[in-house]
């Protein structure tokens, strides 16, 4: 019973990750229908971004919590920036070329971006510095810590002030309306370009901040966490339905407990196995995955 | 008249595979292997171009097939002492079953799903493969013998190149073959719009399974051969990064074109080599690349060209007609004894969306020759209507005949085989191919079967009956001298014609046709009115939408008017045109608005 309380909260630990990088990949299909290869390599990238921030920062004490945070908000901007840029850059051309054009324009940009920081990093492991504290809120059977709470906490945050920006302003329903009916929202006056530009920002900004996150909580580092994150997170976006974003939120949760579960009863070795397996056998009960609408062609 | 010596483009695949046989004799060792894994990821090249290329359906994890043909061979040999030659259509058909394990799921998904099974699929393969022990855990398995033929054993680079390159022009043979087959067109046609390929016949459900399979098929040989030139598998050679490449080769290429399908494979594996001197950048400088060529040339660097159908000369006496219906329909004539019924029988036909009742109790009866009107405002259930009528949408409830036969609840493909063909109201062409191939596919519910030739032709390339349908339809519509223009191209009322060109190629006995004046000038009207009245002569039952009233009034024999769903009025034009319940549906109550009736002004035009 204790090692199923412990799987659960790691499980929602990693999921909190998971869910906060899915919603950038759910955000983004939603306006350019697009499954965003590159998002991955952002959280990466932001990852080190926050690397740096602390490494220059170097504090201690209590400036340790101001540090962790100031690393976090630079991981995000770096991120956002960098997916702005690559939309600008590498998708926008693309708009009105084949799907697939796209697609491939964004499995390059990937591999350009983890090229790229395996060469600075000479395809090696970084560490973060211990940053997060050790204590320990519960430290019986089941150990549950500050930081643990603390990196759930922020990521609740953060998909809640997302989920007020999408049903509370204006920019907000207007993102909704452009991942509904895009020519629609155009003759309504919205301004589609840049629109999609502050999707990719805001996508890439949770990536970013779940990099940071991601690099405290694992202290390891390297150029392909993007890769193997990015694709679990990848799958809940699909899992919940791409383009919902509760279906994301919720579905990162879950694939984040069954990794950890998987990890813990079975093997790390085939928790992406198990993953794979029950995003298959969702879809074939539900096409569209579990919290998609079906989405009716006019014939 | 002058005979002219034409040169047939697949000469040039012989003198590619000619001039690299030549080369080999004086290509040293590193060339040799690196030539060897170009045709290897050739040969995967030619296979995910089946399933990409031609059918649409996005794979992110070809490199399962791969590795599942290299781990059967090789598990084969090393564990049951089979020789290489009695591996490989066991890993073949170990293949192309897995091909059907992962092509059924993802029948029901959208594309986009679909690339994240087909990746899930290859990342349980690979992680497999690096777990279970009998396949060797992360080292993979060792010591693969090198391939026998008779006592030689193949153990240079030479020996295995050209062993490779044989292999190569054999796919690449087969490729040839399949490209103008039946189930190719399917497949094409799949990619371009799925409705409408299942709308002229095609079993889109079973042709895309089909192309997993055959795709998978062809993918695995590159598994056995890779084995035996390597001498080992190592499943770190089957990552989600393979399987990237494989599909790149055909992105870069050209989706659906075979030359693509190697010049990609050519430059996959060619470049990173090039850029050998530079080790350390050569990834980061091809995954630039990869970014440059889809900016500069998103259509890939050789794309399928639409190439002409051989329609040969002369006009056609006789119109197609459909072999099931034209035998259905006799017999049903020749009932002893029984009153005939209508051609097409509609029954009572409801269909409720949530709470609104987009159709109810529609009827209709109709005779061969016949030509019915379905008027009704916007959101009158006109397309509804067609849409049960045609398997599209399954009605709540009634029942379609035709000639005597239920078609309710089969599916469009179906309607289509039993001789009741349709236009779109948003023109579904295949705006890709040429003219005279959208309405050769047109003729695919007159056969039954999906793979095999079309008719009774060669096994490639269409037959001759088939090509007379074609040259009749065309000529029908007179749209013969676009024949050989791209569908997309053409203008909208020239588009209109051959959809109704594309409906009439399946033989139907009857035809509806989904609002075909829409947007048309007034000749192009004048025009298609001449056309649906000869179609009526022909003794194809014709029901039409319309809301033309002058075209309306002047072809039908009938006129049917539906308003909420309900059926208003229904009887001859001239009776139509005066009723009041009519008259009010189209402009409301006369005392609100006393105005004239366009309906009857248009009719006196």
């Amino acid at each position: 019973m204790s090692d199923f309380l412990q799987y659960l909260v790691n499980g929602l630990t990693i999921g909190s990750f998971l869910a906060l990088i899915a919603l950038g990949y759910s955000m983004v299909y939603g306006v350019l229908r697009l499954i965003n290869f590159a998002h991955g390599d952002v959280f990466m990238v932001g990852s080190f971004a926050g690397l740096g921030v602390l490494t220059a920062l170097s504090m201690s004490g209590p400036w340790l919590a101001f540090a962790a945070f100031a690393a976090v908000f630079a991981g995000a901007l770096v991120s956002g920036v960098l997916g702005v840029g690559i939309m600008r850059a590498a998708y926008a051309p693309l708009l009105r070329a084949p799907k697939i054009s796209l697609l491939i324009a964004a499995i390059g940009v990937s591999l350009a971006l983890e090229e790229t920081v395996k060469l600075l990093t000479r395809a090696g492991f970084r560490s973060y510095p211990d940053v997060l504290p050790d204590a320990m809120l519960f430290s019986g059977a089941v150990r549950v810590s500050y930081s643990q709470v603390a990196l759930i906490g922020l990521s609740a945050l953060l998909m809640v002030g997302l989920w007020a920006f999408v049903t509370r302003t204006v920019r907000g329903t207007a993102m909704r309306a452009l991942a509904m009916d895009p020519d629609a929202a155009r003759l309504m006056g919205i301004d589609a370009e840049r629109l999609t530009m502050i999707t990719f920002f805001i996508g890439s900004v949770l990536a970013g901040a779940a990099g940071v996150m991601y690099g405290m909580y694992y202290t390891q580092i390297n150029f392909a966490v993007g890769f193997l994150v990015g694709l679990r997170a990848f799958t809940a976006a699909v899992l919940g339905g791409v383009g919902n974003l509760v279906g994301a939120a919720v579905a990162g949760l879950l694939i984040g407990l069954v990794q950890s579960f998987a990890a813990g009863y079975l093997s790390s070795r085939w928790a992406d196995v198990i993953i794979f397996g029950v995003l298959i056998a969702a879809l074939m009960v539900r096409p569209h995955g579990l919290f998609g609408e079906r989405i009716a062609e006019r014939v | 008249m002058t005979a002219r010596l034409r040169w047939d483009p697949r000469a040039g695949w012989v003198v590619l595979v000619l001039g690299a046989a030549v080369m080999g004799q004086w290509l040293e060792n590193y060339a040799l292997t690196v030539g060897a894994t170009i045709l290897i990821y050739g040969i995967l090249g030619l296979g995910i171009n089946v399933v990409v290329g031609y059918a649409g359906l996005l794979d992110l994890g070809f490199a399962a097939f791969y590795a599942i043909g290299a781990y059967t061979s090789a598990l084969l040999v090393l564990n049951a002492g089979w020789g290489f030659w009695a591996t490989l259509p066991v890993a073949i058909v170990v293949a192309a079953a897995a091909g059907a394990v992962i092509g059924y799921p993802t029948l029901r998904l959208r594309s986009d799903y679909l690339a994240i099974v087909t990746l899930g699929f290859g990342e349980i393969t690979r992680i497999t493969a690096t777990n279970l022990r009998i396949t060797g855990g992360p080292n993979g398995l060792t010591g693969v013998p090198p391939v026998r033929v008779g006592d030689y054993e193949l153990v240079t680079s030479r020996d295995f190149f050209y062993l490779a390159l044989a292999f190569f022009a054999l796919v690449l043979a087969l490729s040839l073959l399949i490209r103008r087959s039946r189930v190719a067109y399917a497949w094409r046609a799949i990619r371009q719009d799925e409705d409408a390929a299942e709308a002229v016949g095609v079993r889109t459900v079973r042709a895309k399974l089909l192309a997993y399979v055959v795709a998978a098929g062809i993918g695995s040989i590159a598994g056995p051969l890779s084995a035996a030139q390597l001498g080992t598998v190592d499943p770190s050679n089957f990552t989600f990064l393979t399987s990237l490449f494989i599909l790149v080769i055909v992105v870069i290429g050209g989706m659906g074109s075979l030359a693509g399908a190697v010049l990609g494979a050519l430059i996959v594996v060619g470049l990173p080599e090039v850029l050998r001197s530079a080790q350390e950048y050569r990834n980061l400088a091809f995954a630039l690349l990869l970014v440059v060529t889809v900016l500069v040339r998103p259509r890939g660097l050789w794309p399928a060209r639409p190439r002409p159908v051989d329609l040969g000369r002369g006009a056609e006496e006789t119109p197609p007609e459909h072999e099931r219906s034209r035998r259905e329909r006799r017999e049903h004539r020749e009932e002893p004894g029984q009153k005939r019924g209508a051609l097409l029988r509609v029954d009572g036909i409801t269909r409720r969306f949530g709470g609104v009742t987009a159709v109810e109790d529609f009827d209709l009866a109709l005779e061969a020759g016949e030509i019915v009107s379905l008027i009704g405002p916007n959101g009158a259930g006109k397309t509804t209507t067609f849409n049960c009528m045609t398997g599209i949408v399954t009605p709540t409830r009634g029942r379609v005949l035709l000639a005597g036969k239920s078609l309710t609840g089969t599916s469009p493909h179906g309607v289509v085989e039993a001789g009741m063909a349709r236009t779109f109201q948003g023109i579904r062409l295949f705006d890709e191919m040429t003219v005279a191939e959208n309405v050769l596919l047109g003729g695919f519910a007159r056969h039954r079967s999906l793979i095999g030739p079309w008719g009774a032709g060669l096994v490639c390339g269409a037959g001759r009956a088939d090509l007379a349908v074609v040259r009749w339809c065309l000529d029908f519509v007179g749209l013969r001298a676009s024949a050989d223009q791209t569908a997309g191209a053409l203008s909208y009322g020239e588009r209109r014609r051959v959809e109704i060109a594309r409906a009439l190629a399946s033989g139907p006995s009857v035809v509806l046709l989904d609002e075909p004046a829409a947007g048309a000038s007034p000749v192009e009207k004048k025009s298609l009115m001449d056309l649906i009245g000869r179609i009526g002569t022909l003794g194809i039952a014709v029901v039409l939408i319309e809301h033309d009233m002058a075209l309306v009034m002047s072809v039908s024999d009938r006129v049917i008017v539906l308003d909420y769903g309900r059926t208003i009025a229904a009887g001859p034009p001239a009776e139509v045109q005066r009723d009041p319940q009519v008259i009010e549906a189209y402009l409301g109550a006369p005392e609100d608005d006393p105005g004239p009736s366009p309906v009857a002004d248009e009719a006196r035009a």
